[in-house]
């Protein structure tokens, strides 16, 4: 019984996704309700109103910016918890273990990979992913691109530095305990642009009430810049923190411990 | 103070992703930031109440833009009781965890009140906005945190955290997948809109769609009675500390959020409203007989609570499912009542497993010599469960029987008093094994003197606060009543 219920529901569920639905619009359809009630005053608006070219830009961090700064603390909870809970440093023999790929060694015993020379290729890459993250991060609200994705390239070079050359000491070491802390510290960023806007009389993320001496529309290129900077720090902490949640668990060969 | 909801929100979110960087300054700064923080909210949502009596419901739009195009916050009576019980609960439960974090280091400390943080944040959020789209959010933090905090009681934590992820997942899609229903047919994300829309068009077929999802995604998320499974055991091993807010808070705000919809959104305009009450009956009644039936089998006071909890939310969704005014405020009235109820039981268990470190019934024979105030809680919140009077349990079983009286619904009361004798069966259990059941030898996990030894000041408070809490909505509940009723006229049947 226990097994042939969840069975019967199963297949319930499987038959109620062929019905037709009816009243739902056609897809594309101009003069549904979704492309007449609220889209037409966004089209209209967004570029006068917000100064931001992307009109998705415009909604995401202006219009419902409110919104995407709980998204962000969504990114951040996902690293904390991955410390949180996933990071407990199990006993060596507990760990995952990979199977070694290494084909021949060397006299020393080092292993010896035939690849390109990594120690010169990636210091090379490196700066031009991060000059291209910084490009994304600032273009966001002319064209594509935001704060999300300028934040994952960030990471993403610190990822390439780790994971490809392990035993050079990098300029910026980011363990658990600093990333999660710099990612609470990127939403913040993002909360505080919010204050900011009460402390200059408006609401909170009205970012024509900034208190900087600027016209209003540049208000608004301004704070969805320090927004999009906040969420960039965020993503970034947090791909590093779920990197280093799963390096733990993670069996090396070089492991000490 | 024209920004008083956005502080209620914004002052745990600070706190909560400062936490992290203020536990590496020292160990608990993080976590003393958070109890400021939470306890600036409680105060500031008193304030808001205040207001909301005296002027009427606030509406703040975040962005300063027009209705349907920003996000809005509206604030009645009904939700500004609500976030007064769920930062209150947050305050308490956040001073009792204080003794249950001594052996972590700063990142586990400063993580954890992060999560408790962001929880409160979360279920506070979720009571107060206007767009569902805002509301789907919080509810993904409130759930994300809830994981969390379920997964960090050890490894059956981690097991019932994975379930409650699975199944809480669907639940999010489900919402998503009403939400998108309503969007298709009025184009609008804010709900006096949607609400105003809904009215204007003929989209009884899609209403009734999207209302079966939205059931099915709070019943989840409030484990009625047929979606309950993942709740038991997340309740039995979630960590210690946030168990009280976790059980006695967490069900209570997708409820809140159901009778939005209901009441608020749809409206009794809506074609199909009498049959989707009558599902909402029919399931409450199963789950009021089924959760009393379970408990009674149950030996760890976790259990027994957790599944009591299944019988107690169906109190709540019977009073949506009657409909009329007394019997809604009722139904509120019980949310606040049992918060207090199930969160103060969990405070009592958490303090006796702080000195003795068990939850087995049958250890706690004759406790009360050792725990007065502990075992004064156990009594008066099982008597406040099976419906005693001074107690709020008593009275909110009488406005929710008074609506069904008059609406006809006999039925409803009968069960209503089948439910409250068959709790009175494990209830009576729980107060004989405190008082009347022989001493066993329990090995104290602290050092302890003769005579009355209860546990530290930071346990004790919350206890006192939530005997308090029960006794006080009992007496005052016509005051209470009134306040809820002053929002209530306006959409109930």
């Amino acid at each position: 019984m226990r097994k042939v219920l969840p069975l019967i529901l199963i297949v319930i569920c499987l038959g109620a996704s062929f019905v037709t639905l009816d009243f739902l619009p056609e897809i594309g359809d101009p003069s549904s309700k979704p492309n007449t009630h609220t889209t037409d005053y966004y089209i209209e608006h967004a570029t006068t109103e917000t100064n931001a070219a992307n009109m998705v830009t415009a909604v995401i961090v202006d219009y419902r910016a409110f919104d995407t700064m709980y998204e962000t603390t969504v990114m951040f909870i996902a690293g904390v918890a991955v410390v949180l809970i996933l990071a407990s440093h199990p006993e060596r023999k507990n760990r995952i273990r990979f199977r070694k790929v290494r084909k021949k060694e060397s006299r020393d015993g080092k292993p010896v990979y035939r690849t390109i020379n990594k120690e010169v290729v990636i210091p090379l890459i490196e700066p031009m992913i991060m000059l291209y993250a910084i490009y994304v991060l600032f273009h966001g609200e002319i064209s594509l691109g935001g704060g999300f994705q300028a934040g994952a390239l960030l990471g993403m070079t610190y990822i390439l530095d780790v994971m490809v050359i392990p035993e050079r000491d990098s300029l910026i070491r980011l363990p658990k305990d600093k990333s999660t802390a710099l990612g609470g510290i990127g939403t913040f960023i993002y909360v505080l642009t919010g204050i900011l806007c009460m402390a200059g009389g408006g609401v909170f993320l009205e970012y024509e009430k900034l208190p900087i001496p600027m016209h209003a529309l540049e208000k608004h290129s301004t704070g969805m810049l320090l927004v999009e900077v906040g969420v960039a720090i965020c993503v970034m902490a947090t791909i590093i923190t779920i990197l280093n949640g799963i390096m733990e668990r993670v069996h090396f060969d070089d492991d000490t411990d | 103070m024209k920004n008083l909801p956005a502080y209620i929100v914004l002052l745990p979110l600070c706190s909560a992703l400062l936490s992290l960087a203020l536990s590496k300054i020292h160990k608990h700064l993080g976590r003393d930031v958070v109890f400021g923080a939470l306890v600036g909210s409680l105060v500031l949502s008193v304030v808001q109440l205040v207001r909301v009596i005296q002027n009427g419901p606030i509406h703040y739009i975040f962005g300063g833009y027009k209705i349907p195009y920003g996000i809005e916050f509206s604030v009645d009576t009904i939700n500004a009781v609500i976030v007064i019980m769920v930062c209150m609960l947050g305050v308490l439960s956040c001073m009792f965890a204080f003794n249950f974090d001594k052996n972590g280091d700063a990142l586990q400390v400063g993580g954890a009140y992060t999560m408790h943080a962001l929880l409160v944040l979360g279920m506070v959020g979720m009571t107060m906005t206007g767009d569902v789209f805002n509301l789907y959010v919080f509810l993904e933090i409130t759930s994300l945190t809830a994981y969390c905090l379920i997964a960090m009681g050890g490894s059956r934590g981690i097991v019932s955290a994975f379930r409650y992820l699975l199944v809480g997942t669907v639940a999010a899609t489900f919402y998503l997948l009403g939400v998108g229903i309503l969007y298709s047919v009025t184009g609008t994300l804010n709900m006096s809109d949607m609400a105003a829309c809904l009215k204007q068009g003929n989209n009884d077929s899609a209403m009734l769609m999207a209302m079966m999802f939205l059931i099915s995604a709070f019943g989840i998320k409030m484990a009625l009675f047929p979606f309950h499974g993942w709740q038991p055991s997340a309740y039995t091993h979630a960590h210690t500390g946030a168990r009280p807010l976790i059980a006695g808070a967490m069900g209570k705000i997708p409820a809140y959020a159901m009778f939005r919809y209901l009441y608020c959104i749809y409206g009794k305009d809506f074609k199909y409203f009498r049959y989707v009450l009558l599902i909402i009956g029919v399931i409450s009644v199963c789950g009021m007989i089924y959760g009393s039936v379970r408990a009674m089998a149950q030996k760890d006071i976790r259990k027994v609570l957790a599944y009591s909890s299944v019988a107690q939310i169906g109190y709540i969704s019977l009073g949506f499912a009657i409909g009329s005014p007394l019997a809604l405020a009722g139904a509120f009235l019980h949310m606040l009542g049992h918060a207090f109820m199930k969160g103060g039981l969990f405070f009592a268990a958490g303090a006796i497993s702080w000195k003795y470190g068990t939850f087995d019934l049958n250890d706690f024979g004759r406790i009360y010599k050792r725990m007065p105030f502990t075992a004064g809680l156990l009594t008066v919140g099982a008597l406040s469960m099976i419906g005693i009077p001074p107690t709020v349990g008593f009275f909110s079983k009488w406005y929710l029987a008074c609506g069904a009286a008059q609406t006809h619904e006999y039925v409803y009361i009968f069960v209503l008093v089948l439910s409250s004798l068959l709790n009175a069966v494990y209830f009576f259990k729980v107060i004989e094994k405190v008082f009347v059941q022989a001493d066993k030898n329990r090995k104290p996990l602290h050092p302890e003197g003769k005579g009355v030894t209860e546990a530290p000041i930071t346990i004790m408070i919350p206890v006192v606060t939530c005997i308090l809490m029960i006794l006080l909505l009992g007496v005052f509940n016509v005051k209470v009543i009134d306040i809820l009723l002053i929002s209530l006229k306006g959409v109930a049947l």
